[in-house]
């Protein structure tokens, strides 16, 4: 899916302002970026060695030239052609090996630090917390992991190298020139302001509008995404004219923008061709009249005409870099943005100390942060839980579980009830109050750890791409085949999945979409069991499942749950009905606990949901 | 649901083009840009000759074989002819480079606008048709994979058809100018000067069709870095759930690395590439003026000759280089052609007549069967009579069909055997837009469009009035959960906007599919992620609207499809009972089974809600009792 990578940061506002993030250079920026390159000083040292000697082969050819010219007007068949030839030829070679050289180095540069920089990235990225995603779409990230990174390293490499060269080549050129005929040199270079002016015009105003092209591109990008995504609803709505419709409206923009685009590249070039044949030309005419004079040798003439062609070639380099890195602040800021963001929750440094202790001197008997390995209960003291912070999620909750304990959440959509189990396991820390694993903060406990010996079981159930098997077995990756499939019987996938065509070698499709969503749901139900989880979350696990199949998973559950704690979230009331015990969650609090029977019995809302539930069909039961 | 077999054939002609029929349209252009281009290259290459017979000129102090036009207008200058043919030379030679620099322009502006407009016509007949194609063949493709065809080989196609095209034209053309020019002024300097361009062209064509593959290779590990990062961030939530962030990582090191191995490597081969050349570009330069200065010292070619020699090759040399270039790039879009035609060539679904009127949504399956082969069929023989107006049930374990009837009604799979009737009439015979404009459809995990929720609202009747969609939200339970929303009704739906729950989606595309007030409705599982409450408050108003649709509600909740007018249960493909709730709850199979679990559980609750709160249980038992009487 290499196109996801265009993405383009007019569908999420991350609040860089791309034209103020243009404006000037940020040195700073490039500074930390190219901190990056450093990492590989030798292929850095061969790309300015390369480009140093590029330059001095290139600036050699014209004095060659002239001094082939001069010597057969000086000394006819008796020039030294030999000599002339082996410079010409050591020259050639010269550049050959340091464009070779600058290439090899440049690329490896480029491939390297961009291997990097995305590996740090997405490094980070494991660890930041959920809320962090809460608000940044799949796309977004991509791009910043793929083509970004690439622009930016592209940059870092080439625009290095261009620098070298460029400025070597500016600078030989103006010496050599200078020492051989310092009024045509400034003749020849008296076009230099026009070009600078023509360029500084034209090079930012070529890339605004390249932006615009790619921004549009990935509009369209993301419109045949939608398409292919969306076809059955377009279909079942007939969409396809009206679908059809607006996008040849983006097509047209796209039309417009890149003629746009292509026509101003098309003006700049020739109008700079056009001023350096002013400035070869002129030399011709001075450099003529000097030769007539007497002043001025036949070869330093051509010669002349050669570096007056040539001069302006790393002079318009430049500045097409200088604009390239200007345009790219905003890709480097939100690259550097990504590595930079901290996760909200991570171990403190007490916690750090006990991970480091524990790996250094081992304890089989302890855990990875040096705590105890079992769960035998967990506390929840005046927890509270805010996103925003006059919009309470969770306030005030107290809860203890104990191991063996299965404890149903039921409650009205947006009460509570996935953040409250969120929180237990610390995908987000309490505002206010206190988590407690057997009477330790879980602040003080390894993140890893607690995550680790969790299994949850989601409504939207995500697989990954690839066999069955494996998507079972991302719950533990050391799991044999058998245990795989052991599993997958508790969790009643064992049947269907020996049905797909390829039995449990069947490729699932991109984020499982070949499977339907209750087969996922059974799917997803074995990985967690596979994880053999301390803590086992099911947050409305089997809303796509039938009431015969979720039977079948509940017999398999009752000898997965032994010695575990079980959270389950669920409308269906054949699922909650035989917890232990039953919370009913709504506006953030706990407003009922209890067992089935005294949740009934107390004619609360549990008992109201549960006639609402039952109501119709005792209804009929008593012969209505 | 990835087991069907291919469309049944398409009266819709294949669309498949060639790089010559995609040129419809813009051939004049691309002509006239290729007569820009070379009229460009001749100003550019006059320019060095003119100059060099101003350098002979100026050496021989004389206008002895010099250009006519030059000395008529260095005439001009008083009395120095010498220098007025400097000076007419130098006026000339820039004005021949300025003109080749305007045809140059035209060139890019023809160009430009011929290849953006067939891009642009390429694009939209690429989303017509993905639009057009049978569901089957999105189930045996890959999105991202149909994304890139529509995306980046379209770019590979037009970047050929805006500078390759042209460079063909420019290259062949410079060489069919320039070789006459310099044989004529010295045929075996001439012969010297060209002797490594066929070189330099073999060898560049040669190397980029042998290193094509790695180049490819790098392409793929590309594609596999981004979709491991496509798979992790999907799915982050799994990830940190089993707490598997090493593995990632791990994973991810592993792709990037690949990648950057693989695009350094090619990156090697580029370097060798880029020296060699480099070496044989220059060394024809230096050929010509070693070889030229001891023709020079001989007398045979004049300085001027020399100076235009080595200037018109210098020109010519890159141009030689790129042709090895443009020539493997060519290839390259003719392939990418060929992936863009794998859309464009695919049979569209087959259009029928249209009826005028609205169906009365009276469905027949008549012993239907569809699957991708004949041991693996989704539905087995399957009939049900289904008269208008009627509400079913229909209920079954996963993969026991379900959906896939959905599917078959919509005409968006074909089946084997059987019929499907739509108001007596085979659907095979009606046209499917009309068809699905008869159906509304609320899917398990339902699609919404990123834009606002209005307008996701209005896919279904795109002139429906606010009131009109406030109500359709009412009835399906999601009117005062859009105006809690900041933006209310013009709230964006998708990445760019706010993130919908499960259960807020379902009820959205429930009022889509309202809104549409259809003859028939089908609920495909599409209340399981709502709680039980609001599934009540829908129900109840599904009630009120009963007889006007014939609905069909999927569901694995007994709530959601006992009070239908009739229960369909599905076992792996056959249907297995049909009847009432009351029918099938006395009969022995399935549904009594489910009913079971769920009636045993009936029973113990109703003796919970007697024993814990007589009072109560009694008010209810008579309100419902009341209920019942009504019905």
């Amino acid at each position: 899916m290499a196109d996801a990578a265009s993405y383009e940061d007019e569908l999420y506002n991350d609040g860089i302002d791309e034209h103020a993030a243009a404006d000037g250079m940020q040195l700073a920026l490039w500074k930390r970026l190219f901190r990056y390159s450093l990492a590989y000083p030798k292929e850095l040292a061969v790309i300015a060695l390369a480009g140093l000697g590029t330059a001095a082969a290139e600036l050699s050819f014209p004095l060659l030239t002239r001094a082939v010219v001069d010597d057969v007007a000086a000394n006819g068949a008796n020039a030294a052609f030999a000599l002339w030839g082996a410079a010409y030829f050591g020259c050639t070679a010269l550049l050959a090996v340091c464009v070779a050289a600058f290439v090899w180095g440049a690329g490896k540069v480029e491939a390297f630090t961009s291997h990097d920089i995305r590996r740090e990235a997405f490094a980070n990225l494991q660890r930041l917390s959920f809320s962090y995603y809460d608000y940044r779409p799949t796309g977004w990230l991509m791009a910043r992991l793929t083509s970004d990174c690439s622009r930016l390293t592209d940059i870092l490499a080439w625009a290095f190298l261009d620098a070298v060269w460029g400025i070597a080549m500016m600078l030989g050129m103006v010496g050599v020139m200078l020492a051989i005929n310092w009024q045509l040199a400034l003749l020849a270079m008296a076009v230099l302001p026009a070009v600078v002016w023509v360029s500084s015009k034209f090079r930012k105003r070529i890339l605004l509008s390249a932006r615009l092209v790619r921004r549009t591109n990935s509009r369209i990008t993301g419109s045949y995404n939608e398409s292919i995504m969306g076809v059955i609803t377009s279909k079942a709505f007939v969409r396809e004219e009206a679908n059809a419709e607006e996008f040849s409206q983006l097509t047209a923009t796209m039309y417009r923008a890149s003629v746009r685009n292509l026509l101003l590249g098309a003006t700049y070039l020739p109008m700079i061709l056009i001023l350096a044949t002013i400035a070869v030309h002129m030399t011709l005419a001075a450099g003529g009249l000097m030769l007539l004079a007497g002043t001025l040798t036949v070869g330093t003439l051509i010669a002349f005409m050669a570096y007056a062609r040539e001069f302006f070639n790393p002079v318009t380099d430049l500045g097409e870099w200088f604009a390239e890195m200007q345009m790219a602040q905003a890709a480097a800021e939100r690259v550097l943005s990504l590595i930079d963001a901290k996760p909200e929750i991570e171990d403190s440094a007490r916690v750090r100390q006990a991970l480091a202790a524990q790996l250094a001197a081992p304890r089989q008997e302890l855990a990875e942060d040096g705590g105890a390995k079992r769960i035998e209960h967990i506390e929840l003291r005046n927890v509270s839980f805010a996103y925003e912070a006059e919009k309470p999620v969770l306030a005030d909750v107290h809860l203890t579980v104990r191991t063996g304990e299965t404890i149903a959440i039921v409650g009205p959509t947006g009460g509570g009830k996935s953040t409250l189990v969120n929180v237990i396991c610390r995908f987000y820390e309490p505002t206010a109050g206190q988590v407690l694993i057997d009477g330790v903060e879980y602040r003080e406990r390894g993140l890893h750890w607690l995550q680790s010996n969790l299994g949850m079981v989601l409504q939207n159930a995500h697989l990954f791409r690839g066999p069955v098997r494996e998507n079972i077995r991302y719950g533990r990756l050391s799991a044999s085949d058998q245990e795989v499939e052991w599993c997958a019987k508790l969790a009643g996938a064992h049947d269907f999945i020996e049905d797909l065509e390829h039995g449990y070698d069947t490729d699932v499709g991109e984020g499982g979409g070949r499977l339907s969503a209750g087969q996922k749901q059974l799917v997803s139900f074995a990985r967690a069991i596979l994880a053999e989880p301390q803590i086992l979350v099911m947050d409305e696990a089997t809303s796509s499942v039938d009431t015969e199949t979720e039977l079948k998973i509940q017999q398999g559950l009752k000898f997965v749950l032994q010695g575990r704690i079980s959270f389950v979230i669920a409308h269906r009331l054949s699922t909650i009905r035989n917890a232990h015990r039953i919370l009913v969650v709504e506006g953030g609090r706990i407003e009922e606990a209890g067992t089935h029977e005294e949740l009934v019995a107390l004619g609360g809302r549990y008992a109201a949901l549960y006639r609402q539930q039952s109501l119709s069909d005792a209804t009929r039961q008593w012969g209505g | 649901m990835a087991d069907y077999e291919p469309q049944e054939a398409s009266a819709a002609p294949a669309q498949a083009t060639g790089l010559w029929l995609l040129g419809r349209g813009q051939r004049t252009r691309y002509a006239s840009a290729i007569v820009a281009i070379g009229i460009s290259n001749a100003g550019f290459l006059l320019a060095p000759i003119v100059a060099g017979s101003a350098l002979d000129v100026l050496l021989q102090e004389d206008l002895e074989g010099a250009m006519p036009m030059l000395a008529w207008l260095g005439a001009v200058w008083p009395g120095q002819a010498v220098v007025g043919y400097l000076f007419a030379a130098a006026l000339v030679g820039a004005l021949l480079v300025a003109l080749g620099s305007f045809f140059m322009y035209l060139r890019g502006r023809w160009a430009a606008i011929a290849s953006e407009a067939i891009a642009q016509r390429l694009r939209d007949a690429l989303y017509r048709r993905l639009h057009h194609l049978p569901a089957s063949f999105f189930d045996a493709a890959d999105t991202g994979d149909l994304v890139q065809r529509c995306s980046s080989d379209v770019e590979t196609v037009r970047r050929f058809l805006s500078t390759e095209v042209v460079e063909i034209g420019r290259c062949a053309l410079m060489v069919l100018v320039l070789a006459p020019i310099l044989f004529q002024r010295n045929a075996t300097l001439a012969a010297f000067a060209m002797c490594l361009m066929p070189v330099l062209a073999i060898g560049a064509f040669a190397f980029f069709s042998k290193v094509k593959r790695q180049f490819q290779i790098a392409d793929e590990a590309e594609g596999a870095m981004t979709a491991v990062l496509q798979e992790n961030l999907a799915g982050i939530r799994v990830v940190r759930a089993f707490a598997r962030q090493e593995h990632e990582n791990e994973r991810f090191g592993t792709a990037s690395a690949a990648y950057r191995n693989n695009l350094y490597r090619v990156n090697t081969l580029e370097a060798v590439y880029w020296g060699i050349t480099h070496f044989l570009t220059m060394g024809q330069i230096g050929i010509v003026l070693i070889v030229g200065g001891t023709f020079l010292a001989a007398g045979t070619i004049t300085v001027g000759d020399l100076f235009a020699f080595v200037s018109l090759v210098g020109m010519v040399v890159y141009p030689v280089r790129r042709l090895g270039e443009v020539l493997t790039d060519s290839g390259k879009a003719i392939i990418a052609l060929g992936r863009v035609n794998h859309i464009l060539g695919a049979a569209e679904e087959s259009r029928e007549a249209t009826p005028r009127q609205r169906a009365s949504g009276e469905i027949v399956f008549e012993r239907v069967r569809a699957g991708y082969k004949p041991d693996r069929a989704a539905v087995v023989d399957f009939s049900a009579h289904i008269p208008a107006g009627q509400t079913v049930g229909i209920v079954g374990p996963p993969g026991s069909g379900k959906t896939t009837l959905m599917r078959l009604l919509l005409r968006l799979y074909p089946f084997h055997e059987g019929r499907i009737l739509v108001d007596g009439v085979d659907v095979r015979q009606l046209d499917r837009h009309w068809l699905r404009l008869q159906i509304g459809v609320v899917m398990q995990e339902p699609f919404l469009y990123s834009r606002s929720i209005a307008a996701n609202l209005r896919v279904a009747r795109a002139d429906a009035p606010d009131a009109h969609l406030e109500d359709a939200a009412r009835e399906a339970a999601i009117h005062e959960a859009i105006l809690d929303f900041p933006a209310g009704y013009g709230a964006q739906v998708g990445e760019r906007g706010i993130t919908l729950s499960g259960g807020q989606r379902q009820r959205l595309a429930l009022a889509r599919a309202l809104l549409k007030d259809p003859p028939i409705l089908v609920l495909d599982d599409s209340l399981s992620a709502v709680d039980t409450g609001t599934e009540r408050r829908i129900l109840d108003a599904l009630a009120r609207r009963r007889g006007r649709h014939t609905t069909i509600v999927i569901a694995h909740r007994l709530s959601s499809v006992r009070n239908a007018d009739r229960i369909l249960v599905l076992e792996r493909g056959h249907l297995v009972q049909d009847g009432r709730h009351d029918e099938l709850a006395a009969a022995d199979g399935p549904y009594r089974r489910l009913c079971e679990i769920q009636g045993l559980l009936e029973a113990t609750i109703a003796a919970d809600v007697k024993t814990a709160e007589p009072g109560q249980a009694d008010q209810a038992d008579q309100k419902e009792r009341a209920h019942g009487g009504r019905g």
